[in-house]
């Protein structure tokens, strides 16, 4: 089909996400996407979710670290972004979202706000609240193993064994 | 704005990795609220200084009933800045807002919890802040997050008739389930609230803070009577 003339084609924002999980945690693509929807759905319903309009357009996710670019339309951007914060978990791991900034381009809105987070980690055995545990290190956050479940630290709260 | 979290072992995350973590979403300050029986062990003093960011040491107690509850709020009174009271039983909401020495009373309508102008008046007399927890609605779904939406509504209508002091909290138990003050504004515009009056309900933790310091610090005597600077006689 032919497509429309520039004045009548929509006019978007991207808003830059970054997403946290736990490190053993795998999100793809499809699965972040399927959130968005249901969240968008869920908040805003189906009119507020059609006009909303929000497809993920770029998406990485590594190591319990990501980032993710989200396409609305103009004018929806506080919307998309009240949907976005409801987000409490994707594929049923509990992820940290928040919304970067939104600009008016996909490279604006990679070179403004993503790509800051340094991507590698790193396990090491340290003592935390007088236990030894494995611990998975990036920069000065650390997520500790304590039997099934992590618990989020920083460098202050443990030692290096 | 600040924001009123449950650290490790309450929590999944140390006060240091929320604090942290709030500090990058441009929050100005963290209320440790855990509950009574699993207290967080931080050094609040190290934390501001390498985050940037205010630590509030608090508590909220939860109790079973009054006369349990009355006993801990008088132990917890002196050493902590801010005192909430976990609500939810229309028998320990009405303890709270009946109690001049409770700051907060958290989540009053959790459970089955409920409010009426009764309890609101007594809260304005007693100046406790009501808290309004959007933890149901980010992390709720179908229709208990609907219930929770509604109770929401109805607690704001009767806070805004008697103007009663309130605080607003997501609630997070986890760096994860923190949001930037901007998502929570968003979040409350969607079901009604203004953005005013989310970001006022997120900065009164701080003015709370501030005042009850200045309660708990040694140049005050009693209200309107303080220890100021004078000379001193040669």
């Amino acid at each position: 089909m032919k497509h429309l003339p520039k004045h009548l084609q929509p006019r978007w924002r991207y808003l830059a996400v970054e997403i946290e999980s736990w490190p053993d945690v795998a999100i793809d693509r499809r699965a972040f996407q399927r959130e968005c929807w249901y969240a968008a759905q869920n908040l805003l319903g189906d009119p507020g979710s059609a006009r909303a309009d929000m497809t993920v357009v770029r998406f990485e996710f590594d190591d319990g670290v990501g980032e993710a670019i989200v396409r609305v339309r103009r004018g929806e951007t506080e919307p998309a972004r009240a949907a976005v914060a409801c987000i409490d978990g994707i594929d049923g791991a509990a992820v940290g979202i928040r919304v970067r900034g939104i600009s008016g381009t996909i490279r604006a809105a990679e070179e403004n706000y993503l790509g800051k987070r340094r991507q590698d980690s790193e396990e090491r055995n340290v003592v935390f609240g007088n236990e030894e545990r494995v611990a998975v290190l990036r920069e000065c956050d650390a997520d500790v193993r304590l039997d099934e479940t992590f618990t989020g630290a920083t460098d202050l709260d443990y030692d290096l064994v | 704005m600040y924001e009123a979290v449950h650290a490790h072992p309450d929590g999944e995350s140390t006060v240091a990795r929320l604090a942290k973590t709030a500090a990058d979403y441009g929050f100005e300050g963290v209320v440790v609220r855990n509950h009574h029986g699993s207290r967080a062990e931080y050094d609040a003093a190290e934390i501001r200084e390498e985050y940037d960011i205010d630590v509030v040491e608090g508590v909220e107690i939860r109790a079973d009933s009054p006369q349990e509850a009355g006993g801990s709020v008088g132990n917890y009174r002196t050493d902590q800045t801010i005192v909430a009271l976990h609500g939810g039983t229309n028998d320990m909401n009405r303890f709270a807002v009946e109690n001049d020495k409770v700051d907060v009373l958290a989540h009053p309508m959790a459970d089955h919890g409920d409010i009426n102008h009764v309890l609101v008046k007594a809260a304005v007399e007693n100046g406790v802040r009501l808290e309004f927890s959007l933890s149901g609605v980010l992390r709720k779904s179908g229709g208990r997050r609907v219930r929770e939406i509604q109770s929401l509504r109805k607690l704001e209508e009767i806070v805004d008739y008697y103007d009663a002091p309130y605080v607003v909290s997501a609630d997070p138990a986890s760096h994860l389930e923190l949001r930037a003050p901007r998502e929570l504004i968003a979040v409350g515009e969607q079901l009604g609230f203004s953005s005013e009056f989310i970001a006022d309900g997120l900065a009164e933790w701080g003015r709370l803070a501030e005042r009850n310091r200045e309660i708990q610090s040694e140049s005050f005597i009693e209200p309107g009577v303080e220890r100021g600077r004078y000379e001193k006689e040669p």
